[in-house]
């Protein structure tokens, strides 16, 4: 059972490497990169013992003691004496060639024969063939999670066809159960997460797409190939196949640092980033290539032949890709994720453009006004038709909620294009009529950077309402407003005020009202670059924000502080006067336009890859993001065949992702079809071939049948990739349809089963203990796909963060499967972790089976198994007539056949429900033999 | 076998809640001789601010409004800023607290504290998960969870590793805080709750005698038939010691039984210290029953000490609520002989910058460069101050102590060695400390 794959994984740690392969091995990692046998440095190559040999044993050792080698520095004391311990030993070199990188090798036996050849080896045999009553309970689980109905176990045990085994199988892998249960088991290893953890822990709605792409593709057995290279390019090599958009959501998983990401410190940035793509990078090696390449972020790798160069080629070549989120440095906005609707974003064009078109005629009907009182703004606007910037091109563009009346801006807020220069030194000037009272707090015009990245400081014309009443400079958190002690007042609905404030080079704010210093001047002790605020091209941003107390007539942008006098004309001279409107018919064509746009279907999202230009990568010293070295070029691991991607270091994302998807999934790649299969075999067998699903490396131990993995791989490429075909391959074998009995002295031989004496027995999974309670009470809604159902309470205590709290009802959707169940990093459900259901988070190519007090508490008192121990109860009792065919059909449901005379008599003084809820609790519930 | 193996096989084996039945199995697990049993971890959320509490920095005051350059987390960083406490030197070790914490400054003698712990992040989620895993990333065992994977429990009736949240609400990043990661469900930290069951589905809602019973004889017979296959058994004493567990939980938690004295000592009478006093009295009970690791959260997000627009307000609140209550415990567990064989620890996010944030603001902003955490109790030197900040408390002055360096100190005097308590995972043998960490051998008593 469980104890056995973890017995052996501690036996192969403590198997000590020997000294020659260790030596050789820090040959490979610490010299090869320039003593290899094409670059051959001062003509040394180290590459094979006799080029070695021509070298100098001695003279290796000497540089190496005297610290002269390698270049970088003396290697630590401990390889030294390895070194030197080897080469006194006359430096034998039995460095092997790592199995999982060689190439595929033919086949010459079946299945079986392998296994039974191994088996005989060690003086074992395979046990008898296993019932057919525990076949189809076997089979129904591991292929579709859900337990056989009675009448199906009849039906089998009861099959005269001498394929009857077989065609169980074929209707089993035609469920689409199927596509289900194995999606799940996906899933864990892409480490699928619909929220994005960190601090926020925010939802991300759009992920479910993903998880329905996978039953898809699954239950359609798509070729495993063109499912593996989807998931890493689909959106470049089929971007108008939706699913193969969603695809690449197996990128983007990873937890999104939101508050890192926009940090204003951009070391705190680019580490975030940095830590972001190494885990990208991980699970797209440990799933499709079952390597750690992320390991070699800061040095060469330990155990495996990937030199830190490599980490960094491979995560070149995923540079490119963000995930969705809500980054106010760029102007691609995903929130939430991709359109998938391709044809979306050029409708929204084509009508922007004839937008753009009626909004220039209507600007043409409204000439800019001069001349000014002082000096010439940087922008006037002065909402007669539009939000048009007269002077300059700090145009906003207006909506369906904007109201402009008599040349004055009512609602809503709008935003304008980005600056065009810096502006650091500036006046900020509006008229503002008053519509209502003014009681609470009312911003009227700002300025700010829109990235976070710059410090998310702002200055702006606000009026303080409340008891203070007066006006006073916005900024963002209040961090460079201060009370200047202006004058208290309740202006009247109908005033016109006139507001200016200057910032100037010293950093003082001043504030002027109706032409007129209002209060005293200060200067803040905060700010990005220091006092004076500068905001940025590209960046900044300008934002009107009328509201039903207030109306902006007109507003200014200077790039001088203006001077009291200066000021002073300004307000004598006043605000532009208000034009009649312009072309009723362009008007009305403009509006029309925008309804357009906003009665478009909105288009569905899917949380998938966001690509952007990757940048040029660096080599990172100790992967340490302040110490850059030489730019490298995206390439796959050279261990590797086809690793060159001839690219240049700042190929686009399009290049790389491309030749990323064709290098990896690819028959050329040993890897890539052994660790798929080895997949497959895990789940069936309990254990893989190599013993850990996602390590191919040296630390994931020798596997058990090499050559038999070889023959898999081979098949399965044969068969085009059809990962159906390889479960029915796997499970036609002598070896799955054997019997789980225990056998002491194969057990003192082979107390881990690797050698398959045996079917190893298992406790089923979470969601399979789950599905089946639900199943055999009549509950399960066997509704497919769509938004994933959320049996959590969630809330949004403090407003930051997000909290996700279990709950459990007879709500309809909640008695779906579990792979349904929305997977957020919180909110997990007790009954499912004490069951080691994963934090959706980790990479889970591989389950523990743990057993505890808590667990048995969850399946006594969770809320969900007693409910359904009452469902199942209400079950029986409908579908059979006396009390024992009542408690026989709850046994045929439960386990599969009938209770033995012993169980049935001590049923007798419970209750149905009571014995519904013993079987709930039975170990023969949840486990499979 | 190894002993990694065998301590799978316990596991699996189901001994309680997947730990060890025995304590003398447990001791067996350790690489040395350990100096604590046990560990009691305070954690004050939101970053408690180390130059207003336990690092006295005249210099702060001489320069108080004068302009200092520092990059801060929210880009914001205004003039220097005194402390608004006073500081004194306090008990005969003459450790300075300030009078923000005038009860735990009547504990000086009992606190090793450690003035130059640096941690990595200044975000919040990041720099809680640090402290409590070693990384910033989430997906990895808490240390409680390391812990219990090590050593187990002593005591089959209880969680091994047990949380105990604010009343408010969880810290940021919830039950990722006191996740298993990729170790065994096992070892993960059990959250009490301050209201209903405290562990989850603790109660039965109905009579379950019978069916008990029932599914009993069907799981005995089960794996009778199956000899050789111990997760079978195991399943079947699991089921006995969660019967057992319904007993023992209440009783832990139930405050009943304790006197009026200490009910007073620890606070229970005041609204501002109630809460926070019945954690740490519930807190000692874990630790009288022998539970390896219990964690107590003072703060949770939303309420917490990050005094960014207020220090005067918002530390003046908390260090009421945190003060009495954890002063009380420190003397309660001394008095029971508790300390001798607890490591308590005090530890936060990060300290607080020694500028102000914003103009005219009394606030602190986010500073992971330099802080401060305590210690007390089982191995460390008591009545001491290690390490120093600057003279502005900007940065380690001399003596610095990662967060790596706190957690291979604690497992050190816990008999582990960090190098050594490995569990492998997708091709790493994965370490509570990663790739760093030192034992801080100056703090050893």
């Amino acid at each position: 059972m469980s104890t056995r794959f973890l017995f052996v994984i501690a036996a192969s740690l403590c198997a000590a490497a020997e000294p020659s392969v260790e030596a050789s091995a820090i040959l490979a990692r610490r010299c090869a990169s320039c003593h290899n046998a094409k670059a051959k440095t001062a003509g040394v190559d180290l590459s094979t013992r006799e080029a070695a040999m021509r070298a100098g044993f001695d003279r290796i050792q000497r540089r190496v003691q005297l610290g002269q080698m390698p270049p970088q520095g003396a290697l630590p004391a401990a390889e030294q004496e390895t070194l030197a311990k080897w080469i006194a030993a006359g430096a034998p070199w039995t460095q092997r060639k790592w199995w999982s990188l060689e190439p595929l090798q033919p086949a010459k036996k079946s299945m079986d024969a392998f296994i039974a050849e191994k088996l005989q080896a060690a003086g074992l045999a395979l046990s008898p063939p296993a019932s057919r009553r525990v076949l189809i309970r076997r089979a129904s689980f591991g292929l579709t999670g859900l337990p056989p109905s009675p009448e199906e176990v009849e039906a089998f045990v009861n099959d005269a066809r001498p394929n009857a085994y077989e065609l169980l199988l074929d209707r089993l892998l035609a469920s689409p159960r199927y596509g289900e249960r194995w999606a799940r088991h996906w899933l864990d290893v892409v480490r699928f997460t619909e929220s994005e953890g960190f601090e926020r822990d925010e939802p991300r709605d759009h992920a479910w797409h993903y998880r329905d792409y996978v039953i898809r593709a699954l239950n359609r057995d798509k070729p495993y190939i063109d499912f593996a290279r989807e998931q890493i390019a689909g959106d470049i090599l089929n971007p108008n196949d939706r699913d193969a958009v969603i695809a690449t959501g197996l990128l983007v998983f990873g937890p999104t640092d939101a508050v890192g990401l926009t940090s204003a410190v951009e070391r705190e940035r680019d580490a975030v980033r940095e830590d972001q793509l190494e885990e990208m990078t991980g699970v797209v090696s440990q799933t499709f290539l079952g390597l750690t390449a992320n390991c070699a972020r800061c040095h060469d790798h330990k155990f495996d032949p990937i030199p830190q160069r490599d980490y960094y080629r491979l995560k070149a070549a995923l540079a490119g890709v963000w995930q969705p989120f809500v980054d106010p440095a760029s102007t691609e906005l995903f929130p939430g994720g991709r359109v998938l609707d391709a044809a979306y974003d050029a409708r929204v064009a084509a009508i922007r453009s004839e937008l753009q078109a009626v909004e220039e005629k209507i600007a043409r009907a409204h000439p800019q006004r001069l001349p000014f009182a002082g000096p010439k703004p940087l922008a006037q606007w002065t909402f007669d038709a539009d939000a048009h910037d007269h002077l300059g091109s700090l145009h906003a563009s207006i909506g369906l909620k904007t109201e402009l009346a008599a040349g004055h801006l009512n609602a809503a807020a709008l935003v304008t294009a980005p600056l065009s220069a810096d502006i650091a030194e500036k006046t900020l000037e509006v008229w503002v009529t008053v519509r209502q009272p003014l009681k609470d707090l009312v911003s009227v015009f700002q300025i700010y950077n829109r990235s976070g990245y710059r410090g998310a400081a702002s200055d702006g014309i606000q009026f303080a309402g409340g008891t203070n009443k007066q006006w006073r400079n916005l900024s963002t958190a209040g961090f460079r407003t201060q009370d200047v002690k202006g004058a208290k007042e309740e202006p009247a609905p109908g005033d016109t005020i006139h507001i200016a404030i200057t910032y100037a080079k010293n950093g003082a704010i001043a504030i002027y009202r109706n032409g007129a210093p209002y209060g005293e001047s200060y200067v803040p002790d905060a700010g990005v670059s220091g006092q004076l605020q500068t905001y940025f091209a590209g960046d900044a941003v300008l934002k009107f924000s009328p509201s039903p107390a207030m109306a902006i007539n007109e507003a200014r942008l200077y790039n001088t502080p203006l001077t009291a006098s200066q000021i002073a004309a300004s307000f004598a001279a006043g605000p532009a006067p208000a034009l009649p409107a312009a072309d009723a018919a362009l008007l009305v064509q403009r509006t029309q336009l925008l309804q357009k746009i906003d009665t478009l279907p909105k288009p569905e999202r899917a949380f998938a890859a966001v690509p952007r230009h990757p940048g040029i990568t660096h080599l990172l010293l100790r992967g340490d993001v302040s110490r850059k070295a030489e730019a490298l070029s995206p390439a796959g691991l050279s261990a590797l065949p086809g690793a060159d991607f001839k690219l240049a270091v700042n190929a686009t994302d399009v290049e790389r992702r491309r030749k990323l998807a064709e290098w990896i999934a690819n028959p050329d790649n040993p890897l890539f079809s052994r660790v798929i299969v080895n997949r497959l075999w895990a789940h069936h067998f309990g254990a893989g071939i190599v013993e850990n699903p996602n390590d191919f490396g040296v630390n994931g131990g020798p596997p058990s049948h090499p050559e038999l993995l070889d023959t898999l791989a081979r098949e399965l490429m044969q068969s085009n990739w059809s990962l159906k075909s390889l479960h029915k391959k796997i499970l036609l074998s002598t070896a799955y349809q054997q019997t789980s009995n225990y056998n002491k002295e194969a057990a003192a031989t082979d107390a881990g089963n690797r050698l398959l004496w045996r079917f190893t027995p298992r406790r089923l999974e979470g969601e399979a203990i789950r599905d089946a309670m639900l199943a055999v009470s009549g509950m399960l809604n066997p509704a497919m796909g769509g938004p994933s159902f959320r049996p959590f309470k969630i809330s949004r205590p403090g407003g930051s963060y997000v909290k996700y709290e279990p709950i459990d009802s007879d709500d309809k959707d909640i008695q779906r499967r579990t792979v349904y169940r929305m997977n957020v990093n919180t909110g997990g459900d007790p009954m499912l972790e004490s069951l080691d259901c994963p934090v959706p988070a980790v990479k889970t190519p591989k389950r523990p089976s743990t057993t505890t007090a808590l667990q048995a508490l969850s399946l006594m008192n969770n809320a969900l198994a007693v409910r359904l121990s009452k469902a199942f109860a209400a079950r029986v009792q409908a579908e059979a007539h006396t009390r024992d065919e009542q408690v026989n059909r709850a046994f045929l449901l439960a386990f599969g056949r009938l209770p033995q005379p012993h169980e049935t008599e001590s049923s007798r003084s419970l209750s149905l429900q009571e014995i519904c809820w013993g079987l709930f609790n039975a170990s023969e519930f949840v486990y499979v033999e | 076998m190894s002993n990694k193996s065998r301590r799978q096989w316990l596991l699996d084996a189901g001994f309680g809640f997947g730990w060890l039945a025995a304590s003398a199995l447990a001791n067996a697990q350790t690489h040395f001789e350990p100096k604590a049993k046990r560990i009691l971890q305070i954690f004050t959320l939101g970053g408690m601010s180390h130059m207003d509490t336990f690092d006295y920095k005249p210099e702060l005051d001489k320069r108080d409004g004068k302009p200092f350059d520092m990059p801060t987390f929210f880009g914001q960083a205004g003039n220097l800023y005194k402390s608004p406490w006073k500081f004194e030197r306090r008990g005969q070790s003459g450790i300075y607290v300030s009078d923000l914490l005038p009860h735990l400054a009547t504990q000086a003698d009992k606190l090793t504290v450690i003035r130059s712990m640096v941690a990595k992040s200044a975000n919040h989620m990041p720099a809680v998960a640090q402290m409590n895993t070693g990384f910033i990333l989430s997906g990895f065992p808490a240390m409680g969870a390391w812990v219990t994977y090590a050593l187990g429990t002593e005591n089959q009736n209880l969680p091994a590793f047990v949380v105990l949240p604010d009343h408010r609400n969880y810290p940021w990043g919830g039950t990722l805080q006191w996740s298993n990661g990729f170790l065994p469900a096992a070892v993960q930290g059990t959250a009490f709750k301050s209201a209903g069951d405290p562990v989850p589905d603790l109660t039965s809602p109905f009579d379950q005698s019978k069916a008990r019973q029932f599914a009993a004889t069907l799981n005995r017979s089960y794996a009778e038939q199956r000899p050789g296959d111990t997760d079978l058994d195991a399943r079947v004493r699991a089921y006995e010691l969660a019967a057992q567990m319904q007993l023992s939980v209440p009783d832990a938690v139930s405050l009943e039984a304790e006197s009026d004295a200490t009910k007073m000592a620890y606070g229970f009478d005041q609204p501002e210290t109630g809460h926070m006093a019945r954690r740490c009295v519930l807190a000692r009970r874990l630790i009288e029953r022998g539970v390896r690791f219990v964690q107590v959260y003072h703060g949770a997000s939303g309420t917490d000490w990050d005094a960014h627009g207020d220090l005067l307000g918002n530390h003046g609140k908390m260090a009421r609520e945190y003060d009495q209550p954890v002063a009380a415990l420190l003397s309660d567990l001394a008095a029971r002989g508790l300390l001798k064989d607890t490591l308590v620890m005090g530890v936060t996010e990060f300290g607080r910058t020694p500028v102000a944030q914003g103009a005219g603001k009394k606030g602190r902003d986010h500073h992971p460069n330099c802080f401060t955490c305590w210690l007390a109790g089982a191995g460390v030197t008591p009545g001491i101050a290690y390490g120093a900040s600057d003279e502005l408390g900007y940065q380690p002055a001399e003596n610095p102590v990662t967060v790596y360096d706190f957690h291979a100190t604690a497992l050190h005097l816990l008999g582990l060695n960090h190098e050594k308590l490995t569990y492998y995972h997708n091709g790493v043998r994965r370490r509570l400390t990663d790739v760093h960490g030192h034992v801080v051998k100056s703090i050893l008593s």
